[in-house]
């Protein structure tokens, strides 16, 4: 009896893991954006470097690479299993793909809901530029960035392209880190 | 030394991501590309992982690198590390069995820095964010190396199992 148990938790399905995993950290990195978004909207032009969505930036950095270790740990802890690394960074990486298309529909699904938020936030960004004490060029290099930076957000395929190996990646990674820290398997050679 | 390694395929593949990472986090002012440094594809890859700040970001030919200083302190410690592991394993003994505290430790370390910065406590610089972010490569690639990369006097070691309760 326990021996076949052990085989249905090894054949488990690893996909509802890799979905909450996806679902919570895209629902997080994206609550922080809109959170931090509106804060920069609805606030005067400081000048400063350090703008809400410049924190925003660095809160996901540190929170987009850690969803295949989570992914890991959920599937670990649900079905009492170690793995081997192959199978960490398979769901790590898989986990990453799907954080990376649930976050782009939930950023279209709020442009349905407010369609001006994009360009309040570009007008903003803007704003704060004009209102540093930097030379005229590099204000102006430093806005041309920007208004890139923004035209490429939109665009679904440039997020695809540059995303998928990307967020992939460093979930792949996490992904093995998750193992190494939830859910080891002596490796055979 | 590299003979010694449990599992060399992984090795090379972490090997070779760690390393793609670290040199496209290196900019394009390294292959000294032209035009402007936000279209390079280095920095588009990077565009949603990191804040890319050029102020908080190293220099190298007059552009500044794909990443703001405190992630390329994760991305090149971690390959530097990786490289080194089939000459030099002292480190994945030393965390052996601190694991989840070292890793817990060092980013909530980042975050207190960020927060810190962010509230004016104190600021931090270009050097002080890419030892920081040093600190968390180093642990991940002594963690990974620790668990599952090891070398042949780890191989006889008792590998935990993970117990959970319903």
């Amino acid at each position: 009896m326990e021996q076949s148990e052990q085989v249905i938790n090894t054949n488990a399905s690893y996909w509802p893991s890799v979905g909450i995993a996806a679902l919570i950290f895209s629902l997080l990195t994206s609550t922080l954006q809109l959170i931090t978004g509106y804060i920069q909207i609805n606030s005067e032009p400081s000048g400063s470097m350090f703008s809400p969505a410049m924190f925003s930036g660095i809160a996901i950095c540190l929170i987009g690479a850690f969803g295949g270790m989570v992914a890991v740990w959920h599937y670990a802890r649900e079905y009492q299993v170690t793995m081997k690394l192959g199978k960490g960074a398979l769901i790590g990486f898989l986990t990453g793909v799907v954080m990376l298309l649930i976050g782009i529909a939930l950023n279209k699904i709020w442009l349905l809901i407010d369609p001006e938020f994009t360009q309040k936030l570009m007008d903003s960004t803007m704003a704060n530029f004009e209102a540093m004490d930097v030379p005229e060029n590099q204000k102006q290099q430093m806005m041309d960035g920007a208004a890139q930076q923004f035209e490429n957000n939109q665009s679904i395929v440039t997020q695809l392209i540059w995303g998928i190996p990307m967020f992939g990646i460093l979930n792949l990674l996490t992904g093995m880190l998750g193992v190494s820290l939830f859910a080891r398997e002596k490796e055979n050679t | 030394m590299y003979t010694k390694l449990q599992n060399k395929e992984l090795y090379l593949l972490v090997l070779v991501l760690g390393l793609f990472l670290c040199i496209t986090a290196l900019g394009g002012g390294l292959f000294g590309q032209s035009g402007p440094w936000f279209l390079q594809w280095q920095h588009k890859a990077f565009a949603g992982l990191c804040h890319q700040d050029a102020q908080r970001s190293f220099w190298i030919g007059g552009i500044p690198m794909a990443v703001c200083s405190r992630c390329l302190g994760i991305y090149s410690s971690f390959a530097a590390l990786w490289i080194l592991f089939p000459l030099y394993t002292e480190p994945i003994g030393t965390i052996k069995g601190n694991r989840k505290k070292i890793l817990t430790g060092v980013v909530l370390l980042n975050m207190a820095d960020v927060v810190g910065n962010g509230l004016g406590f104190w600021e931090n610089t270009l050097l002080s964010r890419f030892l920081m972010g040093s600190l968390i490569g180093m642990s991940a690639a002594c963690i990974l190396a620790c668990g599952c990369i090891g070398t042949q006097q780890q191989k006889e070691e008792n590998y935990g199992t993970v117990r959970t309760s319903h």
